[in-house]
């Protein structure tokens, strides 16, 4: 019988959460970078 | 007629698209990585990181290998692009890596027992992060275009030097950290299903890569126009 695998789905969460937030932090921050470039 | 920042504003305008379809791809990665990818049944449910963690390390290095590459061209032809692309990935690759070494320990405390422990690889790899942060700071604070060209430029093949030693690392010292499950000269000792999903993931890293750096080279470029327009303003 294999063993049940460990509880840790707190961690994946995390993990993806983190990810996420600099993956769309940079990107909004270079497309705001850009718009305030050809505006001025 | 075309003019310079209209060619500028265009590459932004690709970039952004590129980026967009990225994005996309990249909650595609979630959906495919979360829902339809089976639990690693010895790691559980933090097995899953593997799928953001490996594809930004990946892109990330691969991203500084271009940058080394492009610099040292650079060196070589004195082309102002190749500058410019070589700042651009720089940054791009700096949010990657931040992403490697983000989910890393996330992924380290449930399986290894500690966030972090200084061997080479993990070591390695921080000192490549702060290497770039430095190329970019080293950028901003040179004024002068051809000067901060240069010496950015020997930053950059410094930190490409780094690449193959961080990739080979878990082979020549003692390390928690283990060794290339795909990278590595015998077949990828991956099921497939978890196999597919890593390489869908770093597909979509790759294509993230080139919107974001798409738009941050066209970015340069209105910069560099600005830039001429006032020193021919001041002459």
């Amino acid at each position: 019988m294999s063993p049940e695998p460990p509880s840790n789905g707190g961690y994946m969460i995390a993990a993806y959460i983190v990810a996420a937030v600099i993956y769309l932090g940079y990107t909004v921050r270079l497309w705001q970078r850009t718009r305030r470039a050809f505006r001025d | 007629m075309t003019t310079p920042i209209d060619g500028a504003r265009a590459t932004v305008r690709r970039g952004r698209w590129i980026t967009l379809v990225a994005l996309a791809g990249l909650a595609g990665v979630y959906v495919l990585a979360l829902r339809y990818t089976p639990e690693e049944e010895f790691q559980g449910l933090a097995q899953k990181i593997f799928y953001l963690h490996v594809p930004a390390a990946w892109t990330s290095l691969f991203v500084f290998t271009l940058v080394g590459l492009a610099s040292a061209l650079y060196l070589w032809l004195h082309d102002s692009r190749l500058d410019l692309f070589a700042e651009s990935s720089a940054e791009v690759g700096v949010a990657f890596s931040a992403i490697m070494l983000t989910t890393g320990p996330i992924w380290a405390k449930p399986i290894w027992g500690t966030w972090w422990t200084w061997d080479a690889r993990l070591t390695l790899t921080l000192f490549l992060f702060f290497l770039y942060v430095g190329y970019l700071a080293l950028r901003a604070a040179v004024s002068d275009p051809s000067e901060r060209a240069r010496f950015s430029a020997v930053v950059a093949i410094l930190g490409m030097l780094l690449v193959p030693f961080i990739h080979l690392s878990v082979y020549f010292f003692r390390t928690l950290h283990p060794r290339p499950v795909v990278l590595k000269p015998s077949a990828p000792s991956l099921p497939p299903v978890m196999l597919r999903t890593l390489l869908v993931s770093f597909g979509v890293c790759l294509l993230l890569y080139v919107g974001l750096v798409t738009m941050r080279y066209g970015l340069g470029l209105a910069d560099r126009i600005r830039e001429a327009r006032e020193a021919n303003d001041v002459a």
